[in-house]
């Protein structure tokens, strides 16, 4: 690709470890790196900007987790990787929302990622169950349950932000959040 | 209510590893004692990782959205949209297949050009008519030593020597002799020597394309052959027959024996056949025959840059070259598709027999 990819391309070993140590820089360079050819690749199938911005992070998404469970091994380039994993999610979105996915521009060599992916539905299929759990519980269960869970706030924290009188307030609230978050989130 | 309560506090401690060993241990038992805490625990692990999940999930979210930000999307989708010439678009999406069938050419090219080049026979014709002159040179000085007074005569006279020699044979029993045109190509005088003696020719007829002229014996001394023993070839021989030459490299005759290794000469050349015997200068135009005593060709030259690649005229073109002679001046013509007298003899008889037909043509060019 012609495309300005070239800038300061991160070696893909870079990548590798830079996610393992959760580096914020070594993430952004992966993003900015590899976005133009998703979004070629989006734009010439149908597709929009932020159709490409979703399927995307997604991608990164599903690259980041098999960094982060340790079976990602450097076989292939990892620009071939993301490109399947883009191609195949962009494919599939295109057939749910059933535009025709015949004639394919192909950029790029495929990579069969069949695996990858259905373990990434899994684990998207229980992060959308948390969300939604979360958005039903309401407030301020939900915000005291991110603040906790999420931000990594401290219960002295949150007993301040909420105004609570003290601390052991605080926790049997947010005792009795977790619990229904809990009957919410294995109910769906 | 307030028991459950502390209990999910103590089941989120104890999965943190907040609690004391000794609650541990106690927290162990009461788990190990009472299923419902045990499927509490185990369901507020697999909350717990999918919480973490999430909240992993949603920070890096959170980072590729500012990550985004730095993006200039829109300048992006107006370089990369799909463009509007079908070739640019063709050209994008199928870059590497067109690279890959252009180096594809290339390949094809070279290599193609390479084999054209090897088909090409590499060495190139040498005409195997013998520079006497040097030749003569190098053995006079053997010569010499010998006999000093004889070269000293030949010295006082040297343009007496011979420039060129080759060979030729008898192809009539009157003194009509073939030999090569490349041999006599720009000659003043020809004489031409057998065990017999040595005569004066004229050459009364060329044929620079197949390389062939023929000769006439204009001598007194010269009295006529007996019949010819050997017979010219009708057909076409075929490859790997065995086939002999006889020929003058040097003073005395020399047999030389081979087989027919192709049925063209250089680079294709339909006129001739590739020989394997092993010649010198001084062999062209001499006989090429096969076992049984019929000429198929005469020796014109070889290849210099392979060994054992020797070329000879078909024999079809010296009944063509004889054809264009007055028949009636040739009397005991050689025959043509007959059985010859050489027949079913041994090599040695054979050449025996026929060494009185085959001549040393000496070239004088006083130039």
């Amino acid at each position: 690709m012609s495309i300005k990819i070239s800038s300061s391309l991160p070696t893909d070993r870079e990548v590798v470890l830079g996610i393992l140590n959760d580096s914020v820089e070594a993430l952004n360079k992966l993003y900015v790196s590899y976005f133009p050819m998703v979004l070629q690749f989006i734009l010439n199938n149908n597709g929009d900007e932020d159709d490409a911005k979703d399927v995307y992070q997604e991608t990164i998404i599903v690259l980041y987790n098999k960094i982060k469970s340790g079976s990602f091994e450097l076989s292939s380039k990892l620009k071939t990787y993301i490109y399947s994993v883009s191609r195949r999610i962009w494919l599939k979105k295109l057939a749910q929302h059933s535009k025709k996915t015949s004639n394919i521009a192909d950029f790029e060599d495929v990579l069969i990622v069949e695996e990858d992916m259905e373990q990434h539905e899994q684990k998207d299929m229980q992060f959308d169950k948390m969300k939604e759990a979360l958005e039903s519980l309401g407030e301020p269960c939900k915000t005291i349950i991110e603040d906790f869970y999420i931000n990594n706030q401290s219960m002295q924290d949150i007993c301040e932000k909420f105004g609570y009188t003290n601390a052991d307030n605080a926790k049997t609230q947010k005792y009795k959040c977790l619990q229904r978050l809990k009957k919410l989130f294995f109910q769906l | 209510m307030r028991q459950d309560l502390e209990l999910e506090a103590i089941i989120e401690d104890y999965l943190n590893g907040k609690l004391t060993p000794e609650e541990h241990a106690a927290f162990e038992q009461l788990r190990n004692n009472d299923p419902i805490v045990d499927h509490k625990v185990v369901a507020h692990k697999v909350f717990l990782e999918s919480m973490a999940q999430y909240a992993n999930i949603v920070k890096l979210k959170e980072q590729m959205d500012a990550a985004h930000a730095h993006i200039d999307v829109a300048s992006l989708t107006e370089e990369l949209k799909p463009h509007p010439s079908k070739l640019v678009r063709l050209w994008r999406s199928n870059r590497s297949a067109v690279a890959i069938a252009a180096s594809f050419i290339l390949l094809a090219m070279v290599s193609l050009y390479s084999i054209q080049n090897n088909n090409k026979q590499a060495g190139t014709f040498e005409a195997m008519s013998q520079d006497m002159a040097q030749i003569k040179r190098s053995q006079s000085g053997l010569i010499r030593d010998i006999k000093s007074i004889k070269t000293d005569n030949k010295g006082a006279k040297g343009e007496n020597r011979p420039r060129f020699g080759g060979s030729g044979f008898a192809i009539s029993g009157n003194g009509y002799i073939v030999t090569n045109y490349h041999v006599v190509r720009g000659a003043d005088s020809i004489h031409v020597q057998n065990g017999k003696g040595s005569y004066k020719v004229q050459s009364v007829y060329t044929d620079p394309v197949n390389d062939i002229a023929i000769l006439k014996i204009n001598d007194k001394a010269f009295e006529n052959l007996a019949s010819l023993p050997y017979t010219i070839k009708k057909g076409a021989s075929s490859l790997g027959e065995s086939v002999f030459t006889l020929g003058f490299p040097k003073d005395d005759i020399v047999l030389g024996d081979g087989y027919v290794s192709s049925k063209n000469g250089i680079n294709g050349d339909t006129l001739a056949y590739q020989v394997a015997i092993p010649v010198n200068p001084g062999n062209s135009g001499g006989p090429l025959l096969d076992n049984s005593g019929n000429i198929v060709g005469i020796i014109n030259g070889k290849e210099n840059k392979t060994d054992g690649a020797t070329f000879a005229v078909k024999s079809k073109y010296i009944m063509e070259a004889l054809n264009a002679i007055p028949q009636d001046s040739l009397s005991k013509r050689v025959s043509y598709g007959k059985k010859s007298l050489l027949r079913g003899l041994k090599r040695n008889k054979q050449v025996e027999k026929m060494q009185d037909y085959v001549f040393m043509i000496k070239v004088y060019n006083n130039n």
